[in-house]
């Protein structure tokens, strides 16, 4: 609970602002991460509650719900500045997820607890990725709608085993409470691959 | 992004700029590479490796000018901005669909799309009737069609952008007052599929191919590479589209699709029949005003000399003489409610025919008004 107090509260304003396309080093990462899963999941509802959770709610300074880009800071003070592309997840637009997930440093791979369908699809997705995306892509397997407990079809322990098998990172997450929201793009950021580029 | 008249600005500073007798060995390096481009012929995937190539070595070389001496990240980012445009501007002819295959492509793309155009609703792509709203699709439709209306890449790509901003706006605006949940992507494609469609914007895929070799590097990239991303693929859901990829029955798609086929070509044939039957004459009423803007072929008797007319000739002679004064005593009487407040604006398409038009027939109006007194 309370996730948001996991981020120092100086990763978002300043940082964000600074951006300008600058060069990124090994202290200011720019990753592009790649949002996949079925529709209705809640892949936007993850990110908007990622990204507005830590401002305040009304601001509108982003375009919309498919594209949007948080900065965060970790431990060791560097920053990481996440670009979320959002894809559209009916069965219809399958075919065109290459074109999103071409040169994603990450891919978050969604699905809903309270769906095996759902949990089918992110199956789907995983050995896509595994067959096309750029080898050293980052995955994290994750279980939305973790608050939906009373109508949970996919047990906890299924996402776990399913991403260990297959080297990922798995979380559940309610983006309704914020539950782990945090937690999920912290995590991410720690394993990225650095740069091996001296410290400045 | 900054808008269009910021960039006009910019883009006067930076040709000031290279007035500059400083900035001499710059210009010789556009020209030079300029030229270089008429030595061979168009090979797009090389050519837009040579032109980034290009953009690269000079931004280090305008980094390093004193012309640019102290220049702010911002200064280097405008005059890089108007090289862009001006050496894009110089080589448009030869970059932009310079392969037959290209042109080809472009004309499937929008001939599908006509098709599509027929019979395809909102519903086929199952979008929610919150975001069926025609004023805002009519904007996003405008910006998109605007695409051909400039040569500059980085021009192109911003109507891609605004194309998409009015989307964006479109899915806030729904999610605040409908008490909506934000579907992202799930909504914006959709509807982004459906505006391309119904705009049916010229060449795109030329487009997309001039933005995405030419735009530099560096600036295709985060929110300006995602929404040219989702143009490319809606541009690719349409190729491929078919029954399966729509909600709709496959023998209602195909029937649909039939029709539409059939009427077009009815349509083409009725074009061509007309014009061999009524032959050059005033086809103009019938047609679209494009056609009337098309050449001197509608008024064939300009260069004829009284001695080579037959008695054949006359019907045609009398229906253009009839034409050209209907549309004469047309114009006169729209000059006459333009407000004379300002100077009168010359016409922009006073061109070709309608040049040729005006003469003859303010003769022939000079006679009936002396004959009216």
């Amino acid at each position: 609970m309370g996730c948001a107090s996991s981020i120092p509260d100086k990763s978002a304003g300043g940082l964000n602002n600074l951006d300008n396309g600058g060069a990124p080093d090994a202290k200011n990462l720019r990753v592009k991460l790649v949002l996949l899963g079925d529709s209705g999941v809640g892949k936007s509802c993850i990110v908007l509650r990622f990204v507005r959770g830590q401002f305040d709610p009304t601001s509108k300074v982003t375009v919309g719900a498919s594209f949007l880009s948080q900065t965060i800071a970790l431990q060791d003070s560097t920053t990481v500045k996440f670009e979320i592309w959002d894809t559209a997840g009916q069965e219809r637009y399958a075919a065109l997820a290459p074109l999103y997930y071409r040169g994603a440093a990450v891919a978050v791979i969604v699905y809903d607890i309270t769906s095996s369908e759902s949990f089918t699809k992110a199956q789907y997705w995983v050995k896509e990725l595994q067959k096309h995306g750029s080898p050293d892509i980052v995955m994290a397997l994750v279980g939305n709608k973790a608050d939906l407990q009373d109508s949970r079809e996919v047990p906890a322990q299924d996402g776990i085993d399913y991403a260990e098998k297959n080297g990922m990172f798995f979380i559940e997450t309610s983006a309704k409470t914020a539950d782990n929201i945090n937690q999920l793009f912290e995590e991410i950021a720690k394993r990225l691959p650095r740069p091996s580029a001296p410290d400045s | 992004m900054d808008s269009a008249s910021t960039q006009s600005v910019t883009f006067f500073d930076f040709l000031d700029r290279m007035r500059n007798p400083a900035s001499l060995d710059l210009v010789r390096s556009i020209k030079s590479f300029i030229v270089s481009f008429s030595f061979y012929t168009a090979n797009p995937e090389n050519d837009g490796k040579k032109v980034q190539d290009f953009f690269f070595t000079m931004e280090a070389a305008i980094r390093d000018h004193p012309l640019w001496d102290g220049a702010s990240i911002e200064e280097i980012d405008s005059a890089m901005e108007g090289l862009e445009k001006y050496v894009m501007t110089k080589l448009f002819s030869r970059t932009f669909a310079p392969l037959p295959e290209d042109v080809k492509i472009d004309q499937e793309v929008s001939e599908k799309i006509c098709l599509l155009q027929t019979f395809l609703r909102p519903e086929h792509l199952d979008i929610p009737a919150v975001l069926q709203n025609e004023a805002s699709w009519l904007l996003a439709e405008k910006e998109l069609q605007k695409i051909n209306a400039f040569k500059a890449p980085r021009e192109k790509l911003l109507c891609i952008m605004n194309c998409c901003k009015v989307i964006n706006n479109l899915l806030l605006n729904a999610s605040m007052s409908e008490n909506v949940v934000l579907a992202g992507a799930d909504d914006f494609l959709p509807v982004l599929i459906y505006v391309v469609i119904k705009a049916n914007p010229p060449q795109l895929h030329s487009n997309l191919k001039f933005i995405q070799l030419y735009r530099r590097q560096t600036k295709l990239v985060s929110e300006a590479a995602y929404y040219f991303t989702n143009l490319v693929s809606a541009k690719s859901f349409i190729v491929d589209l078919n029954a399966k990829s729509l909600s709709i029955e496959e023998i209602k798609f195909e029937e649909s699709m039939q029709a539409a086929r059939l009427a077009n070509k009815v349509a083409r044939v009725d074009i061509k029949a007309l014009r061999e039957e009524r032959g050059p004459g005033p086809s103009g009423r019938i047609h679209d005003n494009e056609t009337n803007t098309s050449g001197g072929c509608s008024y064939p008797y300009m260069e004829a000399e009284a001695g080579e007319l037959t008695v054949g000739d006359v019907e045609r002679l009398l229906s253009v003489y009839k034409d050209v004064v209907t549309k004469y005593t047309g114009l006169c009487r729209a000059v006459r409610h333009v407000p004379v407040t300002k100077k009168v604006p010359p016409a922009p398409h006073l061109e070709g025919t309608d040049v040729m038009l005006t003469q003859p027939a303010a003769e022939t109006s000079t006679s009936m008004d002396s004959q009216k007194r």
